[in-house]
Formats: C-alpha cells, structure tokens, sequence
C-alpha cells in the first residue's frame, strides 16, 4: 500500500491507499482560516500545513489501521500549486521515504484529479476505466482532457485565465458573499432567474479552450449599473444576479464539456474538482454521456487519495535523484 | 549521543553531524552556499547533505538519537524545509528533535571559533537578513541571551548594541545581515571581512547547542517566525475602505 501526501493549496492531506486501488483512509484538513482574507494567502497555508502535516500523517494511518512498516510506497504531490505549500509536503514526503528506505513517488497534481475517477468509491462503487472525457473544475483549474490510459491525459482545453471556482469566488465576493464563493452563489442562486441578466461566455475563444475574467468584470458593471440606478438596487436583484452568474460559468463549461464528448466520439464522462459538487453543472451533464461518473465530493476537491490512486500508476523517483527532488508552482504541460 | 543538525535559514543549507559516543567521536560537516545571484538550494541540497554526512559516519538514519534543527530566525520557506524535514525524519524514525535559534548558532561559532580569551568575553551579535529594510538581530554573551530575538531596521542597530560593549570591549557582529548592513554597524561592534566563514551558520555548533537542550515536542516545533504574515481580512479590508470614505467625506465637509 502506499502513503500519499497533498498540500498544494489551502488543504493538508494525507491518505493511505492499497495496490488494488481501494482507499484505506482520506483525511484532509481544511485550512479554515483563510475564509476570513476572502482568498487563500499562501503564507498562512503555509505555516498551517507545518503545524498540521505530521499530525494528518498519523491521522490517515490510524484511519487506515496500519504503520510505516506496511508501505511498499511513499507519494506525494510535487505541482503545480503554491510554492511554499507544496514545498513543505514534498519535505515531509522525502524525509520519509529516504529514512525508511521506501520508494518516493512523484505525481502531478492535475493526473491526481483525473486518477480520482480510478479509485473505488467510499460506497463501494467501482472506479471509472479509460478511455473517457474528463473535465476538472476547482478554484485552481479548469480544463477538460482525454484520458485514454491510467499514466496520462490530453488536455483538449484549458481556461486561458481564471479557474471556473476563482470566477466563483470572485463573483460571491462582488455580491458580498462569503469565501469560498461556490456554495454560497448556489445557494443564492437558487431563488433567481438565471436569465435575468446576460453575462459573457466566451464566444470570442476557440476550441475547447475556456476564460473566465470577462464574466467578473462584466457583473462588476452590472452590480455598479445597478447601485447607480438606484441605492442597494444590486442588493435587491442579487438572487438573480447570482443565478445569471452562476449560469455563465457552468455554460460554458458545460458546452465546452459536450462538445469534447463530440469530438472524441467517447460516450463516458468524469466531472472532478471541488465544482463537480455544483447542482446545476450536475444536473446539466448528467445525460450528456452514457456513463457520467462523479467521484465523492472528497475525492473531488483536493485530496491524496486522488494522489497515491495517480501513484498506482507512475514510476518512483531513482532513489539517488529523491534528496534532491524540488516542486513545481506551474503546469508543466503549458511550458 | 548522536546529533544529526539541521539548518536553512539564510541562503546556505548547513548540516551536522556530532557523536559524543563512547568509541565513535565524529564531528561533520556539510555547507551548501548559492553562488551570488543564486537562489538558495534548501529543497534540493538539505537531504543530500543529511545522507552524505550520514554515509562518510558509516551511519544509518535510524542510528541517529536526535536531530536538531535550526529554526531561525530567516526567510520563511527555507525554515519551513528545515523543520518540516527534521519533523517528518523523527515521525520515521523515531529519535528525538531539538530547537534552536539560528542567531544563536552563529552567536555560539563566534565564541567557540575564538582563539583569544578577549573574543570570547564580547558580546556575540548575530545579524540575519529579514529583507524588506530589516535585520533579525540577537546577542550572546558567556552563554546567556543578552538581547532578545527581533526584527529592526538597521538604523536602529547602533542603539541597540553601544550597551553590550564589556569594559571598553565593542561586540562582535556576524551573519549575512551584518555583511548586508555592515555600515550602520562599524561605529558599534566589529564586523569580520566578508569571506570570514564565522558569517555562516556552522552545522557542528547547531549540534553542539541542541545536544544538552531540552527534546522538543515534534507538533510544537515550529520556526520562530518574528513577523506575522502580510494579509489583510476582508473585515479589516471593509473597515478600512469604510475609515476612507469618512475620511473623504469628513475633507468634502470641510471644503
Ligand atoms: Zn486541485
């Protein structure tokens, strides 16, 4: 069995998971503290997974009923994501490995949303086996690729700016929302019209490429438009501004979804990342393929279980290159 | 005892190794200095140096008792790489952690590296630098911390070290921060020329000072900081833009 380890964002993560691909335990320990800066501060996800990332190690072998001694496998997160978070998961991950004596295994965090969709689910539900369309939409990323074997996966298009979640977060910010903006802008928008105002959705982008900074700007000049006709008249319309919102981004995601469904011919979709759980999106593609598999909501947002499922399927690191192993902030696949 | 250190708070990656046991003295040492215009090699360098020293002692990693690790303070992702290798090794192994300030290191290889007994009775001044304008400042003396651990501009330095001068004796200032802001500090204490290694942290004295500390509680080990992080709450954010618009408003009253 193997010990992953993800701390690439604002989420401290560990999990142990076995060599036939069923998940032992999934711990993952929110960083709450960001909800107050309205945004993740990378400082302060650093320091916090300092303090809780040997403690969430102990927590997920516990959970999973086993000791150091039982790993054939240590994996770990190595980009992209924030620097100085990623850095202090890697650091745990090498020492690990090197004083055991145990293989270290390097994974993208972006193969780990798709290698989700592999893993068998809490209920006992069988993974999902390529090939099939994957979409990842979080507050990190946004793209929809190909997946054709368990090591690896096309990107047929990427957001060439925001993630759809940081559009998310940035449009419940505008409309006086709390942080993390996606469930709070569901929630609201779930009394308004969504075709009460008519926001971008990036026509002007070709392919399956996807943007998603016009739509903030566009409902800041809605939102002032509004104030400006009348005092607290954004105020007033908010439900239905958040679902015309709301509906701009899971459009185009949506359409750009179906139309790799089209263009590969597969009839098998994967929806992950922490906006797979948006009602709407779901229920938007839930007939869009034959088979639409959505892992649980923590194996969707970020989490090492997704980590060590990509590790069943990666090489370890030649254990004379693993002391010297650093991270990467960006998506290497964009270089 | 014997003491694997550990340390990455300023651009170098120092490591040591110490054995007071019966039978197997060693006493090793590993630096990583960037080359100027460098970046700092902590993520790539610490764990290689570790196992070399290990490997020139014939020495397994379970066969260490206690690793000790630097904890600043100095730039705050290489503390982090520091602390979190010295407390994910202990989780694998099982041996015992120690803290010690990094100011204090350099402070304690300036005494042991003295060679005259005038040396050793100046005040030892460890200066690290914060950037942003700012020095991490401390002072030694005979073993006892006689200036707190603190973040100041360098002008404030001259005031801060004329008191620890010792019949007539100015102190002795080290580290990359002393280099850095060596102007503001000549009036005060001597500073030794640049390529003077007594400015770098010295992974044996790191051992040597962990060796009769307290073991430390692996979740309470953490770096010491001195600055909070830059961020701002939304609260604080509303408030302040709030304070501005009365602010404009009180000066559009007044006109
Ligand atoms: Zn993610």
């Amino acid at each position: 069995m193997i010990l992953a380890l993800e701390t690439s964002c604002d989420d401290t993560c560990a999990a142990v998971v076995t060599d036939d691909g069923r998940l032992l335990s999934n711990v993952i320990s929110s960083q709450e503290v960001h909800d107050a800066y309205g945004g993740v501060v990378p400082e302060i996800a650093s320091r916090q997974h300092l303090q809780l990332m040997n403690l969430v190690v102990d927590d997920a072998l516990k959970q999973a009923g086993v000791t150091l001694d039982d790993l054939r496998a240590v994996a770990v997160t190595r980009g992209p994501g924030l620097t100085g978070a990623l850095l202090v998961g890697l650091a745990t991950a090498k020492a690990i490995a090197v004083a055991r004596g145990l293989p270290l295994i390097p994974v993208d965090h972006l193969q780990g949303h798709v290698a989700a969709n592999f893993l068998v689910g809490e209920d006992g539900a069988p993974g999902l086996e390529p090939p099939f369309v994957c979409l990842v939409a979080s507050g990190g990323h946004s793209f929809v690729a190909r997946v054709d074997d368990h090591a690896s996966f096309t990107v047929l298009g990427r957001t060439l700016d925001d993630a759809a979640g940081e559009a998310l977060d940035k449009g419940a910010r505008l409309l006086g929302l709390p942080f993390p903006g996606g469930p709070h802008v569901e929630r609201l928008a779930a009394g308004g019209d969504a075709a009460a105002f008519s926001f971008p959705v990036a026509h002007g982008v070709p392919g399956l490429d996807m943007s998603f900074a016009g739509l903030k700007t566009s409902l800041l000049y809605t939102v002032r438009d509004l104030d400006a006709a009348h005092d607290g008249g954004a105020a007033a319309r908010s439900a239905d501004l958040a679902a015309s919102y709301q509906h701009a981004v899971v459009d185009q995601l949506a359409r750009r979804t179906v139309r790799a469904l089209e263009q590969t011919g597969l009839d098998r979709l994967a929806i992950g990342g922490g906006v797979a759980a948006n009602g709407p999106l779901r229920a938007r593609l839930q007939d869009a393929a034959g088979t639409v598999h959505i892992p649980g909501r923590a194996l969707c947002t970020d989490n090492a279980a997704m980590i060590g499922a990509a590790a069943l399927h990666q090489p370890a690191a030649d254990p004379a290159d693993v002391p010297g192993l650093d991270v990467y902030a960006t998506d290497r696949r964009s270089l | 005892m014997i003491v694997l250190g550990l340390d990455t708070a300023t651009a170098d990656t120092c490591v040591g190794l110490l054995s007071d046991t019966d039978g197997l003295p060693l006493a090793l040492t590993r630096r990583h200095e960037p080359a100027t215009g460098e970046r700092p090699g902590h993520a790539e360098q610490l764990l290689a140096l570790a196992g070399d020293v290990l490997h020139e002692a014939s020495l397994t990693w379970g066969a260490v008792d206690r690793i000790a690790v630097g904890v600043g303070p100095g730039t705050f992702t290489g503390l982090r790489i520091g602390v979190s290798t010295a407390r994910a090794l202990a989780q694998a192994s099982g041996c015992q952690l120690a803290a010690v300030s990094t100011l204090a290191v350099l402070a304690d290889g300036l005494h042991a590296a003295a060679t005259d007994r005038q040396t050793a009775q100046r005040a030892a001044v460890a200066c690290i630098d914060a950037r942003r304008g700012e020095v991490f400042v401390g002072a030694w003396l005979a073993g006892e911390q006689v200036l707190e651990t603190r973040a100041v501009p360098p002008t404030a330095l001259a005031d801060l070290l004329a008191p620890l001068a010792v019949d007539g004796r100015s102190p002795v200032a080290v580290g990359d921060g002393a280099i850095r802001y060596r102007e503001h500090l000549t009036a005060v204490a001597d500073v030794p020329a640049d390529a003077d290694t007594r400015h770098h942290v010295d992974g044996l004295a790191l051992c040597r000072l962990a060796r009769y500390a307290p073991a430390a509680d692996r979740d309470a080990l953490l770096p010491d900081y001195v600055r909070a992080p830059d961020a701002v709450t939304t609260a604080d954010r509303a408030a302040a833009a709030n304070a501005a618009t009365a602010a404009a408003a009180a000066a559009a009253a007044r006109i």
